[in-house]
Order: structure tokens, then C-alpha cells, then sequence
């Protein structure tokens, strides 16, 4: 079954990235990981190419891991810009 | 880049002297500028993740050779896929533009995607650069704003340059002193209200000098005689004696030197100063084709000019007057055979003048003459009462006549007058030095102030015979190219008119005007 997986996230160079769109990134990822860990064992996964449409052949337990991964980089993210906002708004 | 003209959009909104600063426009200044930096932002966004794109092409570049081949789902179209394999993992074909292909190693290809980064890296600093820029415009904006909304007395200022002067040259009026250039007007805008206050005192200052100029203007004309009339492209019928009063006034201003006969100079000199910049200026102007040619020459000629011509008509407040119909001082006209001929219309005038001699009346007979055909229309011999046209300059004659035309003799005369000059050219020759034709054109016309008379009744172009050089192996007619030891050759004929020849026929015109009178 292809798995599509998401791009990496740049943050640094862009504009601070918005609350929404850090939560619908987290949405996506959530997605992702339970996806992944729902797949039956002889299952290929492919990874997309970035701004392409070839597909290449990965080892699903390392996307897998992968992914959670980047999950947790998100929800930390999240938690950081909510706990500055909250100690904005405090102030 | 795609900046929009802001300082158009602020000058745009024009009003006289200084005025309100328009919110609704300063406004829409801010909304442009901010749309530059929206614009800015997204075109950095778009090419962040090119570069993003071509990062992680590198990176599968990088490990694509590492397998030999790669289970890959190949696309069918848009949206079916099929499961195929990546071969020949090594060899990648690169789009070089313009439907070119290069095909390259892996690590080439690398090398390729890092080069293309580099530009996509310069691309978006420039974008940077220019959205930094509008946003600090954009504060800037807003702050002139809030200023303005605050404070009720800052204006915007604008010097609206308007051309009260009557003369052509417009497009010299950065040359006068009390002119500013248009650009500067659009900064005065920027400034707060205490810049404000210094721009006011310069207005001021330019409004006075402005003032003191007309008044002089008025000054000049009031005192003026008829002939000096404003010039403002009026007709050449005046334009001679204008441009000469002009020139002559100018000059007596411009070099410093005050004219025995010409009082005006000495009038002006203690004078208005913006006014006597402006004149000097204006007399740059659109006959800078004429003036310029002869302002080093000026001095002599008008010195002797002034002597004869102006006596008469002195004016306490030189003035300059001058039409955009000039015609040329000197006409070297090159007859054929190494002649040459010079008319001066100055000179021409000047003789006309000396021959009314009640006080500058002007020549009402003077035709407008605007192409060389006018010329040979106009100044016709009168020959035993009939009119003869006369013999195109152009066309070189034969030995016994003339090339250029005569005044009044025919060509008998001209021949006479050859055998005297013959002699009188010699010495001539040998006493004058081959310096400026116009020296010596000015030695010809102080000796001779009143022997300048041409034949009676006729307009001339030319109101004496033309020395034509026939065969001068050794001479040629301008002084300038001819060895002063050597005497002129006996064909010449001499023009006595008012500087139309060769310095060197000075006195031959003496005598030619002596046999004419005899």
C-alpha cells in the first residue's frame, strides 16, 4: 500500500510557522503514524520523491519510526509556541 | 524590483504652495508599499521551497548510485502507477534548458542541483533585501501619518516652477540661479515641520529674486528704445538689430568692461546680480548656436560695433533680447577655388545703421531671409536701372567676374577696381598678420566708420565686390591659412562690406570704397 510521506519541515527559514498550521501538520502526521502501524507485515511502503511522482520502495519500520519522529518534533514545537503564548498573554 | 514609483503617487496629488498633507493619499502609499511586502513574502516562500526541493534531490542523488537497482512505482500519466524498477542508477539526465539534455554522473549531477541552489540562495536574498526595504518604508508611512493626523501643521510642499520669463529657453532654466531643479521639490515632503520652515525662508528668497528680475525686465524695456524690443520669437526682421544690442549689451556685461559709448553696462554692472546671471544665461540660451560660436570673438567686434552703431541709442539698462530665429553671424561660404566669403549680418547691420544714423530707426526694407535662395531673391544689382539677379555664389566664375556678387557695379567696374586693389591687396598683405578675421574686421570698421556705404537705394547682401582667388597656389583667402609674408594674388577682389572677406583686404575695401565714391 503507498504511503505518501510528508515533507520535511523547514521552519527556520520561513516566517514563524502559525498555531493552525502546526496543528493541521500534527494532524497530518498523527495520520501518518497510525497508518503506518495499521499496515499488515507484507506490505511495501514507497516514499515520494519531494515535488515529483516517482515513488521509491522504503522499509516500512523505519518509516515508521520516522515518522514518530517528526510527530514528536511537532508536538513539542506546538507546546512551546502555546506555553510562550500563554506566558505572553500572562504578562 | 517591482517597487511601485511612491514618490510618484505622493507628488501626484498637486496642490499650489503648501498644502494639508492628504491622508487618503499617504494612505494608499502605505497600501502599496505594503503590497510589495506581501508580494516579497510569497515569492521568498515560493522559492524556499525550490530550494527545499532541490535539497532533497541532492540528497537522493547522493545514495542513488549506492544500489544498483531500486523497486520504484513508476507513473503512468497522472495518476496510475505501476511497479517497475530504477536501473542504470548511476546515469541521470539533466534538463539544461531550452529542451537540452546533459547526461551526467550522479556526483555531476550534484554538482549541478548545488550550482542551481546557489542562484535560487541569491534570488531569495534579493527578495529579502527588497521586502526589508518597504517594510521600513511602510513604518515610515505609517509614522508620517500618525505625525500628520497629531499634528495639523505639517504641510506638503511643492514649488510648482512656473516660467514667467519670456524667452524659449525653458529647458535651461536649471541654469538660473534662483531655479531650482523639479527633483527637489518631491523631498520637501518628506521633511517634518521643522524643515518645513527652512524650505519656506528659501521660497521665500527665490520669490524676491524673481521679483527683482521682472523689475529689471521692465526696467529694460521701459528704457529701451524701439528697436529693442522683447524677443520672444519674434521675426528676423528685427532679430539682427536685437541680437546685436543684445550681444553688444551682454557682452559689455559679461566681459566686465564698461563701453565708453555704452553706458548701459555701467548702468547694470552695480546692479541686480540674479538679473545679470539670468541675462548671461538667457543669452545662452536657444541662440547659443550663434552666440557661442562668437562670444570669444565677441569682444573685438562689438567693442568696434558699440563705437559706431550704438552711439546714438545708449540704453541705461542693457537688456537681452533674442528670438529663437537667429541667423548665423558669419557665413563662410566656400565659392569654389579656395574662396571663401564671410557675411556677417552684424557687420551689415551696423552699416545700415551708421547710413540712417538718426538714432537706431530700424531698416523697415529688411527682408526675412531664411534660405540662401532668399538671398539671391532679394539682393538683385541694379545694373543701368534694371534688375540683374545675381550670380549664385556658388557657381565659380571666370577670372573677370566676381563670384560673389557685386554691389552695385557690374563687372567692368570689378575689373577696374581689381587693377587698384592689385596693389593696395600687397600691401595689405604684408602689413596685416594672419591673425582673427574678426581683428581685423574690427580694424576695418573703426578706421571707416562712415566709409561703410554702400551703393544707394539697393539692399545688399554684399555691399562690395568679392575678391575671388583664382589661382593661389601659395594664398589662400582666409587669413587664417595663409602665410602673412606673402602678398595676395591679383585676381582677388576685395568684398568692402562689413566684414564679408579676408582681414587682409582691410584697406583694399578703403580704396574700393574710395573709387566707388570717386
Amino acid at each position: 500500500m503507498p504511503a505518501r510521506e510528508a515533507r520535511p519541515e523547514d521552519g527556520a527559514g520561513r516566517a514563524a510557522p502559525g498555531r493552525e498550521d502546526l496543528s493541521s501538520r500534527i494532524k497530518e502526521q498523527k495520520i501518518v503514524v497510525d497508518e503506518l502501524s495499521n499496515l499488515k507485515k507484507n506490505r511495501k511502503v514507497y516514499r515520494q520523491q519531494q515535488n515529483s511522482n516517482i515513488f521509491f520502495l522504503a522499509d516500512r519500520t523505519e518509516l515508521l519510526s520516522e515518522s514518530k519522529n517528526i510527530l514528536d518534533e511537532l508536538k513539542k514545537e506546538y507546546q512551546e509556541i502555546e506555553n510562550s503564548e500563554k506566558t505572553k498573554t500572562k504578562k | 524590483m517591482e517597487a511601485p514609483p511612491d514618490p510618484a503617487l505622493l507628488a501626484a496629488a498637486s496642490a499650489p504652495a503648501p498644502a494639508p498633507l492628504r491622508a487618503p493619499e499617504v494612505a494608499r502609499l502605505r497600501q502599496e508599499q505594503e503590497k510589495v511586502v506581501t508580494g516579497c513574502r510569497e515569492r521568498i516562500q515560493h522559492w524556499q521551497q525550490v530550494e527545499d526541493d532541490y535539497s532533497a534531490l541532492q540528497e537522493r542523488l547522493g545514495t542513488l548510485p549506492d544500489k544498483l537497482s531500486y523497486s520504484v512505482m513508476v507513473p503512468f500519466g497522472p495518476f496510475a502507477f505501476m511497479p517497475g524498477k530504477l536501473v542504470h542508477t548511476n546515469e541521470v539526465t539533466v534538463l539544461l534548458g531550452d529542451n537540452w539534455f546533459a547526461k551526467c554522473s550522479a556526483k555531476q549531477a550534484v554538482g549541478l542541483v548545488e550550482h542551481r541552489k546557489g542562484h535560487v540562495r541569491k534570488t531569495i536574498d534579493d527578495l529579502k533585501k527588497v521586502m526589508t526595504n518597504f517594510e521600513s518604508r511602510v513604518e515610515f508611512t505609517e509614522d508620517l501619518q500618525k505625525m500628520s493626523d497629531a499634528a495639523g501643521d505639517i504641510v506638503d510642499i511643492r514649488e510648482e516652477i512656473k516660467s514667467d520669463f519670456e524667452f524659449k529657453a525653458k529647458h535651461r532654466i536649471a541654469h538660473k540661479p534662483h531655479s531650482k531643479p523639479k527633483t527637489s521639490n518631491s523631498f520637501e515632503a518628506d521633511f517634518a515641520n521643522v524643515e518645513s520652515k527652512d524650505v519656506l525662508a528659501d521660497r521665500e528668497l527665490w520669490a524676491r529674486l524673481e521679483e527683482l528680475e521682472r523689475q529689471e525686465e521692465l526696467l529694460g524695456e521701459l528704457e529701451s528704445q524701439p528697436p529693442t524690443v522683447i524677443a520672444n520669437g519674434e521675426d528676423t526682421a528685427s532679430s539682427e538689430e536685437e541680437k546685436e544690442d543684445a550681444s553688444t549689451r551682454v557682452n559689455g556685461r559679461v566681459n566686465g568692461h564698461v563701453n565708453g559709448t555704452h553706458p548701459a553696462a555701467e548702468a547694470t554692472a552695480p546692479s541686480c546680480r540674479p538679473a545679470d546671471d539670468t541675462v548671461a544665461e538667457l543669452l545662452h540660451g536657444p541662440s547659443c548656436a550663434v552666440n557661442g560660436s562668437r562670444c570669444p570673438l565677441s569682444d573685438e567686434d562689438e567693442d568696434g560695433d558699440d563705437d559706431d552703431a550704438l552711439g546714438p541709442e545708449a540704453s541705461s539698462v542693457p537688456t537681452i533680447y533674442f528670438s529663437h530665429t537667429v541667423e548665423p553671424k558669419r557665413v563662410r561660404i566656400n565659392t569654389g577655388k579656395n574662396t571663401t566669403l564671410k557675411f556677417s549680418e552684424k557687420k551689415e547691420e551696423a552699416k545700415r545703421k551708421r547710413r540712417n544714423s538718426c538714432g537706431g530707426h530700424p531698416a523697415p526694407e529688411l527682408p526675412t531671409i531664411r534660405t540662401p535662395a532668399d538671398i539671391y531673391r532679394v539682393f538683385v544689382d541694379l545694373v543701368n536701372g534694371a534688375y540683374v539677379p545675381r550670380k549664385s555664389i556658388l557657381k565659380s566664375r571666370s577670372r573677370e567676374n566676381s563670384v560673389c556678387s557685386d554691389t552695385s557695379e557690374g563687372s567692368a567696374e570689378c575689373e577696374e577696381r581689381r587693377g587698384l586693389l592689385r596693389s593696395v591687396s600687397c600691401e595689405d598683405a604684408l602689413g596685416s598678420d594672419a591673425g582673427e578675421s574678426i581683428l581685423e574686421e574690427e580694424q576695418e570698421q573703426e578706421p571707416l566708420p562712415e566709409a561703410l556705404s554702400p551703393a544707394p537705394g539697393t539692399l545688399e547682401a554684399f555691399s562690395g565686390t568679392v575678391i575671388e582667388k583664382e589661382l593661389s597656389p601659395c594664398l589662400a583667402p582666409h587669413p587664417a591659412t595663409v602665410h602673412p609674408v606673402l602678398p595676395t594674388i591679383p585676381e582677388r577682389r576685395e568684398v568692402p562690406s562689413e566684414g564679408s572677406e579676408v582681414t587682409k583686404r582691410v584697406s583694399k575695401f578703403k580704396a574700393a570704397r574710395l573709387q566707388q565714391r570717386t
